[in-house]
Protein backbone atom coordinates (compact mmCIF):
# COMPACT_ATOMS: atom_id res chain seq x y z
CA UNK A 1 0.00 0.00 0.00
CA UNK A 2 1.38 3.33 -1.10
CA UNK A 3 -0.98 5.41 0.99
CA UNK A 4 1.67 6.81 3.30
CA UNK A 5 3.75 7.93 0.31
CA UNK A 6 0.74 9.57 -1.31
CA UNK A 7 -0.04 11.20 2.04
CA UNK A 8 3.46 12.60 2.15
CA UNK A 9 3.02 14.22 -1.25
CA UNK A 10 -0.44 15.54 -0.44
CA UNK A 11 0.91 17.21 2.68
CA UNK A 12 3.88 18.77 0.94
CA UNK A 13 2.77 21.88 -0.91
CA UNK A 14 6.02 21.94 -2.88
CA UNK A 15 5.36 18.53 -4.39
CA UNK A 16 1.85 19.28 -5.60
CA UNK A 17 0.96 20.91 -8.89
CA UNK A 18 0.65 24.63 -8.19
CA UNK A 19 -1.40 27.42 -9.68
CA UNK A 20 -0.04 30.92 -9.84
CA UNK A 21 -0.76 33.16 -6.86
CA UNK A 22 -2.37 35.58 -9.30
CA UNK A 23 -4.99 32.96 -10.18
CA UNK A 24 -5.72 32.29 -6.49
CA UNK A 25 -6.06 36.01 -5.81
CA UNK A 26 -8.33 36.52 -8.81
CA UNK A 27 -10.56 33.66 -7.65
CA UNK A 28 -10.60 35.02 -4.12
CA UNK A 29 -11.60 38.50 -5.32
CA UNK A 30 -14.31 37.02 -7.50
CA UNK A 31 -15.95 35.33 -4.55
CA UNK A 32 -16.70 38.73 -3.04
CA UNK A 33 -19.94 40.37 -4.20
CA UNK A 34 -18.44 43.86 -4.57
CA UNK A 35 -15.65 42.96 -6.99
CA UNK A 36 -14.16 45.93 -8.78
CA UNK A 37 -13.12 45.70 -12.45
CA UNK A 38 -10.12 48.00 -12.24
CA UNK A 39 -8.88 46.09 -9.22
CA UNK A 40 -9.30 42.76 -10.97
CA UNK A 41 -7.60 44.00 -14.14
CA UNK A 42 -4.66 45.17 -12.09
CA UNK A 43 -4.35 41.79 -10.35
CA UNK A 44 -4.48 39.81 -13.62
CA UNK A 45 -1.97 42.14 -15.24
CA UNK A 46 0.63 41.12 -12.66
CA UNK A 47 1.08 37.85 -14.53
CA UNK A 48 2.32 38.49 -18.09
CA UNK A 49 1.57 34.97 -19.37
CA UNK A 50 -2.02 35.06 -18.11
CA UNK A 51 -2.47 38.61 -19.41
CA UNK A 52 -1.29 37.57 -22.86
CA UNK A 53 -3.64 34.60 -22.88
CA UNK A 54 -6.59 36.66 -21.68
CA UNK A 55 -6.10 39.10 -24.54
CA UNK A 56 -5.42 36.38 -27.10
CA UNK A 57 -8.43 34.26 -26.12
CA UNK A 58 -10.72 37.28 -25.75
CA UNK A 59 -10.13 37.90 -29.44
CA UNK A 60 -10.61 34.26 -30.47
CA UNK A 61 -13.57 33.00 -32.45
CA UNK A 62 -14.69 30.99 -29.43
CA UNK A 63 -15.51 34.04 -27.30
CA UNK A 64 -16.65 36.22 -30.20
CA UNK A 65 -15.92 39.65 -28.70
CA UNK A 66 -17.80 42.42 -30.47
CA UNK A 67 -14.68 44.56 -30.96
CA UNK A 68 -10.91 44.03 -30.82
CA UNK A 69 -9.65 43.73 -27.24
CA UNK A 70 -6.27 45.20 -26.32
CA UNK A 71 -6.16 45.15 -22.53
CA UNK A 72 -7.39 43.05 -19.63
CA UNK A 73 -9.64 45.91 -18.58
CA UNK A 74 -11.24 45.95 -22.04
CA UNK A 75 -11.69 42.19 -21.88
CA UNK A 76 -13.46 42.51 -18.53
CA UNK A 77 -15.73 45.26 -19.80
CA UNK A 78 -16.56 43.59 -23.12
CA UNK A 79 -16.81 39.94 -22.17
CA UNK A 80 -17.74 40.31 -18.51
CA UNK A 81 -16.09 39.18 -15.32
CA UNK A 82 -17.30 35.58 -15.51
CA UNK A 83 -15.87 34.98 -18.96
CA UNK A 84 -12.53 36.48 -18.06
CA UNK A 85 -12.46 34.31 -14.96
CA UNK A 86 -13.04 31.31 -17.22
CA UNK A 87 -10.12 32.34 -19.40
CA UNK A 88 -7.85 32.81 -16.40
CA UNK A 89 -8.78 29.36 -15.09
CA UNK A 90 -8.36 27.81 -18.50
CA UNK A 91 -4.84 29.16 -18.74
CA UNK A 92 -4.00 27.88 -15.28
CA UNK A 93 -5.58 24.50 -15.99
CA UNK A 94 -3.67 24.09 -19.24
CA UNK A 95 -0.42 24.54 -17.34
CA UNK A 96 -1.36 21.68 -15.03
CA UNK A 97 -3.35 19.35 -17.28
CA UNK A 98 -1.19 19.33 -20.39
CA UNK A 99 1.19 16.55 -19.44
CA UNK A 100 1.66 12.91 -20.35
CA UNK A 101 0.22 10.44 -17.85
CA UNK A 102 1.96 7.33 -19.15
CA UNK A 103 0.84 5.08 -16.32
CA UNK A 104 -2.78 5.98 -17.07
CA UNK A 105 -2.00 5.37 -20.78
CA UNK A 106 -2.96 8.96 -21.48
CA UNK A 107 -1.07 11.49 -23.56
CA UNK A 108 -0.98 15.20 -22.73
CA UNK A 109 -2.95 16.23 -25.81
CA UNK A 110 -5.64 13.65 -25.02
CA UNK A 111 -5.93 14.70 -21.39
CA UNK A 112 -6.25 18.38 -22.32
CA UNK A 113 -8.72 17.72 -25.14
CA UNK A 114 -10.84 15.50 -22.91
CA UNK A 115 -10.80 18.03 -20.03
CA UNK A 116 -11.95 20.80 -22.36
CA UNK A 117 -14.63 18.61 -23.89
CA UNK A 118 -16.04 17.58 -20.51
CA UNK A 119 -16.12 21.28 -19.62
CA UNK A 120 -17.81 22.30 -22.86
CA UNK A 121 -20.32 19.44 -22.83
CA UNK A 122 -21.22 20.18 -19.17
CA UNK A 123 -21.93 23.77 -20.11
CA UNK A 124 -23.98 22.66 -23.15
CA UNK A 125 -26.06 20.23 -21.07
CA UNK A 126 -26.89 23.02 -18.60
CA UNK A 127 -28.09 25.20 -21.46
CA UNK A 128 -29.89 22.45 -23.36
CA UNK A 129 -31.82 21.23 -20.32
CA UNK A 130 -32.30 24.82 -19.05
CA UNK A 131 -30.95 23.87 -15.63
CA UNK A 132 -30.60 26.48 -12.93
CA UNK A 133 -26.82 26.35 -12.93
CA UNK A 134 -24.36 28.95 -14.11
CA UNK A 135 -22.95 27.54 -17.36
CA UNK A 136 -19.50 28.95 -16.61
CA UNK A 137 -19.48 27.13 -13.29
CA UNK A 138 -20.37 23.92 -15.14
CA UNK A 139 -17.53 24.57 -17.59
CA UNK A 140 -14.94 25.07 -14.86
CA UNK A 141 -16.07 22.06 -12.84
CA UNK A 142 -15.89 19.85 -15.89
CA UNK A 143 -12.46 21.14 -16.77
CA UNK A 144 -10.85 20.08 -13.52
CA UNK A 145 -12.23 16.57 -12.93
CA UNK A 146 -9.10 14.69 -13.90
CA UNK A 147 -6.60 16.84 -12.06
CA UNK A 148 -6.02 14.27 -9.28
CA UNK A 149 -4.68 11.78 -11.84
CA UNK A 150 -1.64 14.03 -12.24
CA UNK A 151 -0.62 13.23 -8.67
CA UNK A 152 -1.52 9.53 -8.67
CA UNK A 153 0.21 8.88 -12.01
CA UNK A 154 3.62 9.13 -10.34
CA UNK A 155 2.87 6.22 -7.99
CA UNK A 156 1.98 3.56 -10.54
CA UNK A 157 5.34 2.00 -11.32
CA UNK A 158 5.94 -0.12 -8.18
CA UNK A 159 2.47 -1.67 -8.36
CA UNK A 160 1.99 -1.76 -12.12
CA UNK A 161 2.36 -5.54 -12.59
CA UNK A 162 -0.05 -6.41 -9.80
CA UNK A 163 -2.46 -3.66 -10.84
CA UNK A 164 -2.59 -4.94 -14.41
CA UNK A 165 -3.42 -8.46 -13.20
CA UNK A 166 -6.14 -7.07 -10.98
CA UNK A 167 -7.43 -4.94 -13.82
CA UNK A 168 -7.94 -8.00 -16.00
CA UNK A 169 -10.29 -9.63 -13.51
CA UNK A 170 -11.74 -6.43 -12.18
CA UNK A 171 -15.46 -5.86 -12.60
CA UNK A 172 -15.55 -2.72 -10.46
CA UNK A 173 -15.03 0.88 -11.53
CA UNK A 174 -11.34 1.73 -11.91
CA UNK A 175 -11.33 4.21 -8.98
CA UNK A 176 -11.75 1.20 -6.67
CA UNK A 177 -8.32 0.01 -7.85
CA UNK A 178 -6.88 3.48 -7.28
CA UNK A 179 -8.22 3.30 -3.74
CA UNK A 180 -6.83 -0.21 -3.24
CA UNK A 181 -3.32 0.57 -4.44
CA UNK A 182 -2.81 4.23 -3.59
CA UNK A 183 -5.20 4.68 -0.69
CA UNK A 184 -6.97 7.41 -2.62
CA UNK A 185 -9.13 7.73 -5.70
CA UNK A 186 -8.18 10.45 -8.17
CA UNK A 187 -11.39 12.23 -7.11
CA UNK A 188 -10.17 12.44 -3.52
CA UNK A 189 -6.84 13.82 -4.70
CA UNK A 190 -8.59 16.37 -6.93
CA UNK A 191 -10.63 17.47 -3.94
CA UNK A 192 -7.47 17.98 -1.87
CA UNK A 193 -5.85 19.96 -4.68
CA UNK A 194 -8.83 22.26 -5.19
CA UNK A 195 -9.11 22.91 -1.48
CA UNK A 196 -5.42 23.74 -1.43
CA UNK A 197 -6.00 26.21 -4.26
CA UNK A 198 -8.88 27.85 -2.36
CA UNK A 199 -11.48 26.96 -4.95
CA UNK A 200 -15.11 27.44 -3.86
CA UNK A 201 -16.82 24.45 -2.16
CA UNK A 202 -19.19 23.96 -5.09
CA UNK A 203 -16.28 23.16 -7.41
CA UNK A 204 -14.52 21.01 -4.85
CA UNK A 205 -17.70 19.00 -4.35
CA UNK A 206 -18.07 18.29 -8.07
CA UNK A 207 -14.54 17.01 -8.63
CA UNK A 208 -14.82 14.92 -5.44
CA UNK A 209 -18.03 13.20 -6.58
CA UNK A 210 -18.28 13.41 -10.36
CA UNK A 211 -18.18 9.63 -10.75
CA UNK A 212 -20.56 9.05 -7.82
CA UNK A 213 -22.97 12.00 -8.15
CA UNK A 214 -25.39 10.54 -5.60
CA UNK A 215 -22.72 11.23 -2.95
CA UNK A 216 -22.61 14.95 -3.74
CA UNK A 217 -23.55 17.12 -0.78
CA UNK A 218 -23.18 20.68 -2.06
CA UNK A 219 -24.67 20.60 -5.56
CA UNK A 220 -25.91 17.18 -6.74
CA UNK A 221 -27.43 18.71 -9.88
CA UNK A 222 -24.16 20.25 -11.04
CA UNK A 223 -22.26 17.09 -10.12
CA UNK A 224 -24.75 15.05 -12.14
CA UNK A 225 -24.25 17.25 -15.20
CA UNK A 226 -20.48 16.86 -15.06
CA UNK A 227 -20.90 13.12 -14.43
CA UNK A 228 -22.90 12.63 -17.62
CA UNK A 229 -20.52 14.80 -19.67
CA UNK A 230 -17.45 12.98 -18.40
CA UNK A 231 -18.85 9.50 -19.09
CA UNK A 232 -19.89 10.47 -22.62
CA UNK A 233 -16.45 11.83 -23.41
CA UNK A 234 -14.83 8.63 -22.14
CA UNK A 235 -17.24 6.48 -24.15
CA UNK A 236 -16.31 8.46 -27.25
CA UNK A 237 -12.70 7.43 -26.61
CA UNK A 238 -11.30 10.91 -26.11
CA UNK A 239 -9.12 10.83 -23.03
CA UNK A 240 -10.05 7.21 -22.35
CA UNK A 241 -7.41 5.86 -19.98
CA UNK A 242 -6.34 2.62 -18.35
CA UNK A 243 -9.69 2.52 -16.53
CA UNK A 244 -11.60 2.16 -19.80
CA UNK A 245 -15.36 2.46 -19.65
CA UNK A 246 -15.61 0.98 -16.19
CA UNK A 247 -17.97 3.58 -14.73
CA UNK A 248 -21.61 3.38 -15.86
CA UNK A 249 -23.90 6.37 -16.22
CA UNK A 250 -25.62 6.92 -12.90
CA UNK A 251 -29.44 6.67 -12.97
CA UNK A 252 -29.40 9.29 -10.19
CA UNK A 253 -27.64 11.74 -12.52
CA UNK A 254 -30.17 11.09 -15.28
CA UNK A 255 -33.14 11.69 -13.00
CA UNK A 256 -31.58 14.81 -11.45
CA UNK A 257 -30.90 16.46 -14.79
CA UNK A 258 -33.80 15.09 -16.80
CA UNK A 259 -31.35 13.98 -19.48
CA UNK A 260 -33.08 11.33 -21.58
CA UNK A 261 -31.65 8.50 -23.68
CA UNK A 262 -32.46 10.55 -26.77
CA UNK A 263 -30.50 13.50 -25.32
CA UNK A 264 -27.51 11.25 -24.69
CA UNK A 265 -27.67 10.00 -28.26
CA UNK A 266 -27.64 13.59 -29.53
CA UNK A 267 -24.80 14.68 -27.24
CA UNK A 268 -22.72 11.66 -28.23
CA UNK A 269 -23.18 12.18 -31.95
CA UNK A 270 -22.20 15.83 -31.68
CA UNK A 271 -18.95 15.34 -29.76
CA UNK A 272 -16.81 15.78 -32.92
CA UNK A 273 -18.61 19.04 -33.76
CA UNK A 274 -18.10 20.19 -30.17
CA UNK A 275 -14.41 19.42 -30.51
CA UNK A 276 -14.19 21.39 -33.76
CA UNK A 277 -15.72 24.41 -31.99
CA UNK A 278 -13.02 24.25 -29.32
CA UNK A 279 -10.12 24.61 -31.74
CA UNK A 280 -9.04 28.00 -30.33
CA UNK A 281 -9.03 26.75 -26.76
CA UNK A 282 -7.23 23.51 -27.58
CA UNK A 283 -4.25 25.55 -28.72
CA UNK A 284 -4.13 28.01 -25.80
CA UNK B 1 9.99 4.21 -35.11
CA UNK B 2 12.50 5.73 -37.51
CA UNK B 3 13.64 9.31 -37.55
CA UNK B 4 11.54 9.96 -40.63
CA UNK B 5 8.35 8.75 -38.95
CA UNK B 6 5.48 11.15 -38.90
CA UNK B 7 2.68 10.55 -36.43
CA UNK B 8 -0.70 11.32 -37.94
CA UNK B 9 -3.50 11.53 -35.41
CA UNK B 10 -6.81 10.22 -36.64
CA UNK B 11 -9.45 12.08 -34.65
CA UNK B 12 -12.93 10.94 -33.77
CA UNK B 13 -15.06 10.71 -36.96
CA UNK B 14 -12.00 11.12 -39.13
CA UNK B 15 -10.20 9.18 -41.91
CA UNK B 16 -6.49 9.38 -42.69
CA UNK B 17 -4.22 7.63 -45.17
CA UNK B 18 -0.47 7.18 -44.77
CA UNK B 19 2.45 5.40 -46.36
CA UNK B 20 6.02 4.23 -45.69
CA UNK B 21 7.32 5.89 -42.52
CA UNK B 22 3.96 7.35 -41.48
CA UNK B 23 2.35 6.20 -38.26
CA UNK B 24 -1.42 6.54 -38.03
CA UNK B 25 -2.77 6.69 -34.50
CA UNK B 26 -6.24 6.78 -32.97
CA UNK B 27 -7.93 6.22 -29.61
CA UNK B 28 -11.17 4.30 -29.37
CA UNK B 29 -13.92 3.85 -26.80
CA UNK B 30 -17.16 2.58 -28.26
CA UNK B 31 -16.13 3.80 -31.69
CA UNK B 32 -14.54 1.45 -34.21
CA UNK B 33 -11.19 1.88 -35.88
CA UNK B 34 -11.04 0.26 -39.30
CA UNK B 35 -7.47 -0.38 -40.42
CA UNK B 36 -6.72 -1.13 -44.08
CA UNK B 37 -3.19 -2.04 -45.09
CA UNK B 38 -1.55 -2.86 -48.40
CA UNK B 39 1.67 -4.72 -47.50
CA UNK B 40 3.24 -4.57 -50.98
CA UNK B 41 2.92 -0.83 -51.44
CA UNK B 42 3.11 0.03 -47.70
CA UNK B 43 -0.07 2.07 -47.84
CA UNK B 44 -2.36 2.19 -44.82
CA UNK B 45 -5.52 3.93 -43.71
CA UNK B 46 -7.58 4.27 -40.56
CA UNK B 47 -11.23 5.24 -40.44
CA UNK B 48 -12.62 6.10 -36.99
CA UNK B 49 -16.39 5.78 -37.06
CA UNK B 50 -18.79 6.61 -34.22
CA UNK B 51 -21.99 4.98 -35.40
CA UNK B 52 -23.09 2.53 -38.08
CA UNK B 53 -25.83 4.81 -39.38
CA UNK B 54 -26.97 8.38 -38.93
CA UNK B 55 -30.00 8.18 -36.61
CA UNK B 56 -31.39 11.49 -37.86
CA UNK B 57 -30.51 11.12 -41.53
CA UNK B 58 -29.54 14.80 -41.53
CA UNK B 59 -26.02 14.74 -40.18
CA UNK B 60 -24.29 12.31 -42.53
CA UNK B 61 -24.12 14.66 -45.51
CA UNK B 62 -22.36 17.22 -43.31
CA UNK B 63 -20.16 14.76 -41.43
CA UNK B 64 -19.85 11.65 -43.62
CA UNK B 65 -16.79 10.34 -41.77
CA UNK B 66 -18.83 9.90 -38.59
CA UNK B 67 -21.01 7.06 -39.83
CA UNK B 68 -20.09 3.62 -41.15
CA UNK B 69 -22.54 3.76 -44.04
CA UNK B 70 -20.92 6.89 -45.47
CA UNK B 71 -17.35 6.58 -44.17
CA UNK B 72 -16.56 3.09 -45.47
CA UNK B 73 -17.03 3.87 -49.20
CA UNK B 74 -14.92 7.03 -48.70
CA UNK B 75 -12.20 4.94 -47.04
CA UNK B 76 -12.08 2.63 -50.07
CA UNK B 77 -11.95 5.65 -52.41
CA UNK B 78 -9.09 7.19 -50.44
CA UNK B 79 -7.07 3.97 -50.70
CA UNK B 80 -7.78 3.92 -54.42
CA UNK B 81 -6.54 7.49 -54.83
CA UNK B 82 -3.29 6.46 -53.16
CA UNK B 83 -3.00 3.66 -55.73
CA UNK B 84 -4.27 0.70 -53.75
CA UNK B 85 -7.20 -1.31 -55.09
CA UNK B 86 -9.42 -3.87 -53.38
CA UNK B 87 -7.56 -7.17 -53.37
CA UNK B 88 -4.28 -5.49 -52.48
CA UNK B 89 -5.16 -4.79 -48.85
CA UNK B 90 -6.71 -6.50 -45.82
CA UNK B 91 -8.80 -5.16 -42.98
CA UNK B 92 -8.34 -5.20 -39.20
CA UNK B 93 -10.86 -3.77 -36.70
CA UNK B 94 -10.48 -2.46 -33.16
CA UNK B 95 -12.69 -0.80 -30.54
CA UNK B 96 -16.44 -1.08 -30.16
CA UNK B 97 -16.42 -1.13 -26.37
CA UNK B 98 -20.01 -0.03 -26.43
CA UNK B 99 -20.94 0.04 -22.78
CA UNK B 100 -23.59 2.64 -22.21
CA UNK B 101 -24.32 1.05 -18.87
CA UNK B 102 -27.10 2.40 -16.70
CA UNK B 103 -29.40 3.50 -19.48
CA UNK B 104 -32.20 1.66 -21.22
CA UNK B 105 -31.80 2.73 -24.81
CA UNK B 106 -31.30 -0.23 -27.12
CA UNK B 107 -29.75 2.09 -29.63
CA UNK B 108 -27.05 3.29 -27.25
CA UNK B 109 -26.31 -0.10 -25.77
CA UNK B 110 -25.83 -1.61 -29.22
CA UNK B 111 -23.62 1.05 -30.73
CA UNK B 112 -20.46 -1.08 -30.62
CA UNK B 113 -22.23 -4.17 -31.91
CA UNK B 114 -23.90 -2.27 -34.76
CA UNK B 115 -20.56 -0.75 -35.69
CA UNK B 116 -18.93 -4.17 -35.85
CA UNK B 117 -21.81 -5.56 -37.92
CA UNK B 118 -21.77 -2.83 -40.52
CA UNK B 119 -18.01 -3.14 -41.00
CA UNK B 120 -18.24 -6.94 -41.37
CA UNK B 121 -21.11 -6.66 -43.84
CA UNK B 122 -19.37 -4.00 -45.91
CA UNK B 123 -16.07 -5.90 -46.04
CA UNK B 124 -17.84 -9.11 -46.97
CA UNK B 125 -19.67 -7.39 -49.83
CA UNK B 126 -16.47 -5.83 -51.08
CA UNK B 127 -14.54 -9.07 -50.56
CA UNK B 128 -12.00 -7.48 -48.23
CA UNK B 129 -10.89 -10.03 -45.62
CA UNK B 130 -10.97 -9.03 -41.95
CA UNK B 131 -7.86 -10.73 -40.61
CA UNK B 132 -7.64 -9.35 -37.05
CA UNK B 133 -10.31 -8.21 -34.60
CA UNK B 134 -9.89 -6.81 -31.10
CA UNK B 135 -13.33 -5.53 -30.25
CA UNK B 136 -15.96 -5.21 -27.48
CA UNK B 137 -15.28 -5.30 -23.73
CA UNK B 138 -15.09 -2.11 -21.71
CA UNK B 139 -11.50 -1.11 -22.37
CA UNK B 140 -10.26 1.91 -24.21
CA UNK B 141 -7.82 1.16 -27.01
CA UNK B 142 -5.11 3.21 -28.64
CA UNK B 143 -3.93 1.79 -31.95
CA UNK B 144 -0.94 2.88 -34.00
CA UNK B 145 -0.50 1.62 -37.54
CA UNK B 146 3.13 1.63 -38.72
CA UNK B 147 2.88 1.96 -42.47
CA UNK B 148 6.45 0.69 -43.04
CA UNK B 149 5.48 -2.91 -42.27
CA UNK B 150 1.81 -2.72 -41.28
CA UNK B 151 2.24 -3.74 -37.66
CA UNK B 152 -0.29 -2.34 -35.21
CA UNK B 153 0.67 -1.33 -31.68
CA UNK B 154 -2.36 -1.98 -29.51
CA UNK B 155 -2.55 -0.41 -26.06
CA UNK B 156 -5.38 -1.31 -23.74
CA UNK B 157 -5.98 -1.79 -20.02
CA UNK B 158 -2.34 -1.42 -19.06
CA UNK B 159 -0.99 -3.74 -21.76
CA UNK B 160 0.87 -2.96 -24.97
CA UNK B 161 1.48 -5.40 -27.79
CA UNK B 162 2.43 -5.43 -31.43
CA UNK B 163 0.22 -7.28 -33.88
CA UNK B 164 2.22 -8.24 -36.96
CA UNK B 165 -0.40 -10.09 -39.02
CA UNK B 166 -0.91 -8.13 -42.24
CA UNK B 167 -1.87 -10.84 -44.78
Amino acid sequence: MLKSKVDEVLQDVNKLPAISSVVSKVLEKLQKPDVNIADLAQEISKDPAITANVIKLSNSAYYRASKPIRTVQEALMTLGIKTVKEIVLLTAAKGILAQDLNSYQLEAAQLWTASLLVAELSSKIVQHKKLKIDKDLAFTSGLLCSVGKIVLAQFFSPVMMQLKTDLKNNQEPFPSLEKKYFGYTHMEVSETLLKRWNFPPELTDVVANYLTPEASKVNPLLTSVVHIASILIVVSGIGIDIGGESVPISPFALSQTGVTDADIETYFVHIPDLQAGLADLLNV
Amino acid sequence: MSIKSKIINVGIADIKVGKDADVLRTTLGSCIGIVLYDPDQKIGAISHIMLAKDPTGKDMSKFPHKYGETALPILIDMMKKEGSEIGQYNCRIFGGASMFKGINSQFLQNIGEQNILIVRKFMEEKKIPIIVEDVAGNEGRTISLYCDDGRVLLKKAGMEKYLYKVR
